[in-house]
Parts: C-alpha cells; structure tokens; sequence
C-alpha cells in the first residue's frame, strides 16, 4: 500500500497504466497531457519534500499552536479501517470553518509517519489563490503542500481546468480534499444553499467514487474565522457515504453535492447534540 | 428561436440571482455573469437549471466552463434548441 518515500515507485509516476476501459482509463481519456505532465512533476516535487513538510506542519500545529485532535488513535483507526474496506477512489469532504482545516484534516486522519508511508492518501487540496497564492513564496509553499489553487468565482475554464485534475488525480488513486460550500461557512454552520455543485460533478463522474465526509470543529470555534483558537481542541467525526442520483448533467452534480453538504449537516447536528 | 428572445428570457432567468441591479440596466451579450452581474458562483448551477427548465434542455457539466458571459449562456442555449 505504501508508495510514498518509502514506496518503490510513485503511483501517479505511472502515467497510462490503466488499461483501456478500466474506471482510471475512462477518467484519464479527457484529460489533456499537460494535465498530467503538471501532476507528475508536482507530485514528484512534492513527495521529495514530504519528510520535511509534512513533518514540520505537524509540528507547528501541535508546539506552535497547541492544538489537539480528541481521541486521534480512534479516529484514525476508524479512517485506517474505512480505507481497508474498499480500494474505489475516495474523495474527502469536509466542513469549512478556518484557513487551516486542510491541515487539521489530514492531522486528525493520519499522523505524520502515517502520510510519509500513504503519501498518496495524503489528501491534494485546492486552497482559494487569494488566500494562499499571492506571493511567489506562498505559491511554491503550496505547490509543494499538494495544492492546487483555484479562484473561488473566476473563469469558469479555469475553476472546470481544477476540477478535472482532481477527477484526473482521483482516478490514478489518489486522494483529494474539497470544501463542499466551497468557502468557510460564514454562518458558522454547514449550509445547504451554499453547496458548491463542482463536487457533485467530480463525484459523478468519477466511477465508484466515494466520499468520507469530514466534520471538524475545535471546542472554542464559534464560528468562522482564519485560526483556531491556539491551544483548541478539535472535535473530529468521519463517515463514509456513496452518493447516488438517477439524474442527468448539472442537475445530477448539484444533487451529489446536496447529499454531501446534507450529511455534514447531519454530524454537525449529532455534534452539537452531542455537546449539550 | 430568434437570439433576441433567447437573450430576454436568459436575462430575465438571471435576475432573481443578480447582486448588481444597476449592470441590469446596461446588460448586454458581453456583460460578465459573475464578473459584472455579481452572481454568485456557488448558484451558478440554480442558474443553469433554470436554463435547462425553462427551454427545455439538458446542459452537460463541461458546457457550463465555457458560460462567462450572457452571450455565452445565449449561444450554449441556442444551440441546443
């Protein structure tokens, strides 16, 4: 399973390995080389680098900022276990409250050492460019943190160019992370009408996709904001859905995606519930 | 259908979604929907399901990535009917 620094050969190295027909075969056939010409270099970039990145973004987190993720081995194993059940492609959805929740993610689902051995489990995400993209240093930081920027409300060739690299990358085995309202919830709850339709079409046209829906919130999170309070704890449930639709075209994606944001809902609802 | 009728009823279609009424006023084949109209991104697919529900049409996922402007939407539209 492992293909990460200390895997024998990087799996997205394989361009074309799928034969014909195959579910990765028919998510790569409308992809244009350049797609994958960019993903190998910036996967081989970023794999090279892990050992230090992943290593210090955990590090920071836990002694810079103090955070904890409660019951972590629990989580994890629960996610270690998902991951066992199934080898079909996975997509990772989460709630969206700080500029941090990718990393917070990855944290509460794996450890450090975990990622360095399934670096391709490691989830891609696709930050917002201005946030995270602004200088040329945040830029080559976030090329090799597995990012994949894209401008929230730009040209729409340039948002469908993103998301058919994250079909592309789920299609070879790889993992990514999406933020279903696509921004942090100003509301500082997970909104239905704020579902952001491009998951639902990643979702549907990737066959077998499945979802583990994601909800992280730290005890002192209110609502939405760019940190963590420092010294938080992150409250974190995980589950595992196969969204379904009998409908066709945009109607179909944006219906995917309702069923995403509606089982965030739900764990945000048990969350809070939970809490009282 | 002629373009004309086309344009009105895109427009009148987007303009339960339009943040910038006052772009409304000068709306034209090359006004920007989100750049000009303000709408917002994440209804971008309410919109297109509106298209689809009112011309009786089925619009793919990647013909929404060529749709930037109101003429874009009119041409996606025309020529699927």
């Amino acid at each position: 399973m492992g293909s990460g620094p200390s895997g024998s050969q990087p799996r997205s190295d394989r361009i074309g390995a799928g034969a014909s027909g195959t579910p990765e075969a028919r998510v790569d056939s409308g992809l244009a080389a350049r797609h994958a010409r960019q993903h190998v270099r910036q996967r081989r970039v970023s794999w090279l680098a892990a050992p230090l990145w992943i290593g210090v973004s955990a590090l920071v987190m836990r002694f810079r900022f103090g955070y904890r993720i409660a019951q972590a081995r629990s989580i994890r194993a629960r996610y270690r276990a998902i991951r066992r059940q199934s080898d079909a492609p996975m997509l990772v959805c989460a709630n969206h409250l700080t500029l941090i929740d990718s990393f917070l993610v990855a944290w509460a689902l794996g450890s450090a050492f975990y990622w360095l051995r399934h670096f391709d489990e490691l989830p891609w995400n696709t930050p917002e460019s201005t946030n995270f993209a602004r200088t040329p240093l945040s830029r080559m930081l976030i090329y090799v943190a597995k990012c994949i920027p894209i401008t929230r409300g730009g040209a729409r060739e340039g948002v469908g160019d993103v998301l058919e690299r994250v079909k592309y990358l789920l299609g070879r085995g790889e993992t990514a992370l999406l933020f279903p309202e696509a921004g942090r919830s100003r509301s500082g709850r997970v909104e239905e009408n704020a579902a952001a339709w491009g998951v639902g079409r990643i979702v549907g046209a990737v066959p077998r996709c499945r979802v583990l829906c994601v909800y992280l919130r730290g005890r002192r999170q209110e609502t939405w904001g760019d940190y963590p309070a420092r010294g938080d704890v992150m409250d974190v449930s995980i589950n595992c859905i196969e969204p379904k639709s009998d409908a066709r075209g945009v109607r179909r994606s944006r219906d995917l995606a309702l069923q995403i944001v509606r089982e965030l809902m739900r764990m945000e609802a048990e969350y809070f519930r939970a809490r009282q | 259908m002629e373009e004309t009728e086309v344009f009105e009823r895109v427009v009148k279609i987007l303009t339960p979604w339009v943040k910038n009424d006052e772009a409304l006023t000068s709306v034209g084949m090359e006004t920007s929907i989100l750049d000009d109209l303000k709408v917002n991104s994440a209804r971008l697919v309410d919109v297109v399901i509106a298209f689809e529900d009112d011309f009786d049409i089925e619009i793919a996922d990647e013909d929404v990535d060529q749709v930037n402007t109101v003429g874009d939407a009119v041409n996606l539209i025309s020529g699927k009917l």
